[in-house]
């Protein structure tokens, strides 16, 4: 296809790779030898893509991530973050944005954006103007001294993101952040977050069980069977961008998505 | 017609309440002996003026010595044990259990042990309010969402900076309301003690002037522990907004809120 190649070339990344995943399994402790969780994964996401891992509920998908990020040990295998493994969180390689929107109730709106660079001590100014371009960025401009409870489910969700992208960090993994938004948040949400994909140009891991979701959102779909999660199928998405909401109607999309929905009706 | 605000029927209530105190006396439905008017209260309290405010002080020293021992043994016992699973496993169940139990018999032993002054009062009301402090504490602890930490860990926080940024701003809420009604029980019972044992104080002059059959005085005294716990009460409230001004935030400005359909771009086809 031809306007894929130039969309890697423009990203000038073309080949290569943010995160590798190598022999990865994973079993939860337990009695009789504990419960397989993740098995056999091998996987690779190249630099500046958007990448999403589909996956019926309780396949490890969200384990996954939380290794990708540092959060969580892996049994076996190892996982390789630019080109170093990641034991411990790194906020400045990756930034996380979780399901719950997991905002801190206590802190205001710009507080909330700022805590990770607050952790590492930048002064105070510094901190404000990065985290005032964060929230204008995310489209929420007169609302940095709200606090999380006066916010709409969407409004957080894009305050998450806004943290997660603060300390500018190359890999963004996100854990179904929009399993809690009704539909049509969930669908203005998707393309936002398209929409500031394509000025921050980060690499994306996104979490979903949403097929359509998925095909909308990604370059690259993999798709995870039931638990022991392993990957059973990996499908280049090719719709060109940016992506417009008439694209769900048509049959490259339908196909897309019914291919993911096969593989996975395959395996339940 | 409108409806009063909630805060004007309270203060309605409240003078027709000191209103009938001092109304039905005088009608001599109830003996003086039962209830002296508001107004002869009033008189033997500016009489005795000296009197009263020396005891209040004492009272005031053994209350803030005793919430002192209250709130900071409670807080510290409270983090060790909603925070280090082997301790909440061991004592947990412990101190629950001895809050169930009337501390109050234990006061004779204290005055055995501390003499009758003002020691055995603040040991004994100390005591008291230790209990629902330390409980609240760990109670607060525990019932952080685990989402905080992950989150927090993922942007790089180190276990001193979890403690410091998330578990102690998490667990505030929880642990003020321990702190309110630890300070409540710090007061009942230092007048408690003073009541029962004692050769100064507030809860003393309740108890001297009732012997002698003195009604106004044994009113005038109770009249001062009321004020005392009121202002409390208040002290402690207005406190708790400084310190937790975001969980009311959003109902002191829902008028001058800008619409979200202004800032949030709609989403193009295109």
């Amino acid at each position: 296809m031809q306007h894929l190649a130039n969309l890697n070339e423009l990203r000038g990344q073309a080949g290569e790779i943010a995160i590798k995943v190598e022999g990865l399994s994973h079993v939860y402790p337990g009695a009789d030898g504990g419960v397989p969780a993740l098995a056999d994964i091998d996987m690779s996401v190249g630099k500046g893509r958007f990448v999403v891992i589909v996956g019926p509920s309780g396949c490890g998908k969200t384990s996954l991530l939380m290794m990708m990020a540092g959060l969580r040990r892996q049994s076996q295998g190892r996982i390789l973050c630019l080109g170093q493994p990641i034991p411990e969180p790194d906020p400045q390689r990756v930034g996380v944005v979780f399901q719950e929107a997991s905002l801190f109730p206590w802190l205001s709106t710009l507080d909330n954006i700022e805590f990770p660079l607050s952790l590492r001590g930048m002064p105070r100014a510094e901190r404000r103007r990065r985290s005032q371009a964060m929230l204008s960025l995310v489209g929420l401009e007169g609302f940095g001294e709200r606090y999380p409870h006066e916010l709409s489910g969407g409004m957080k969700q894009r305050v998450s993101i806004a943290r997660g992208l603060v300390q500018d960090p190359p890999v963004l993994l996100m854990d179904e952040p929009f399993a809690a938004l009704d539909e049509q948040t969930r669908m203005t949400m998707g393309h936002e977050l398209l929409r500031i994909w394509s000025t921050a140009r980060k690499t994306v891991v996104f979490v979903t069980h949403s097929l359509t979701e998925a095909v909308y959102l990604a370059d690259e779909v993999l798709v995870m069977s039931p638990r022991p999660g392993r990957l059973i199928d990996h499908i280049e998405v090719g719709l060109p961008r940016p992506r417009t909401y008439e694209m769900m109607a048509t049959e490259v999309f339908g196909k897309l998505r019914n291919r993911i929905w096969q593989q996975i009706r395959k395996t339940v | 017609m409108r409806r009063p605000a909630p805060a004007t029927v309270r203060w309605m209530v409240l003078v027709a309440l000191l209103a009938l105190w001092e109304v039905v006396p005088l009608t001599g439905a109830l003996p003086e002996l039962f209830l002296p008017a508001l107004s002869k209260t009033l008189t033997v309290l500016w009489i005795d003026r000296d009197i009263y405010f020396a005891a209040l002080l004492v009272t005031l020293y053994e209350v803030a010595l005793s919430m002192l021992i209250a709130c900071g043994l409670g807080i510290l016992a409270g983090a060790l044990v909603g925070g280090l699973a082997v301790l909440r496993i061991l004592l947990l169940p412990i101190f629950s259990s001895l809050y169930a139990v009337p501390i109050v018999i234990l006061y004779p032993i204290f005055t055995a042990w501390f003499g009758i002054g003002s020691s055995s009062k603040i040991a004994f009301a100390g005591i008291y309010g230790f209990f629902p402090v330390m409980l609240s504490t760990a109670a607060g602890i525990r019932t952080i969402d685990p989402q905080f930490l992950l989150a927090a860990r993922s942007m790089g926080a180190t276990l001193p900076q979890q403690i410091t940024r998330v578990i102690i701003p998490a667990s505030l809420p929880t642990v003020f309301a321990g702190l309110r009604l630890g300070g409540a029980l710090a007061i009942i019972g230092v007048v408690v003690s003073e009541m029962l044992t004692a050769s100064a104080g507030i809860g003393y002059l309740v108890t001297l002037n009732r012997t002698i059959l003195d009604s106004p005085r044994v009113f005038a005294a109770i009249l001062a522990i009321l004020v005392l716990s009121i202002a409390y009460y208040m002290l402690a409230r207005a406190l708790e907004s400084r310190m937790l001004v975001w969980q009311t935030a959003g109902r002191r400005r829902t008028s001058s809120a800008p619409q979200i359909a202004a800032t949030v771009p709609a989403p193009s086809a295109a």
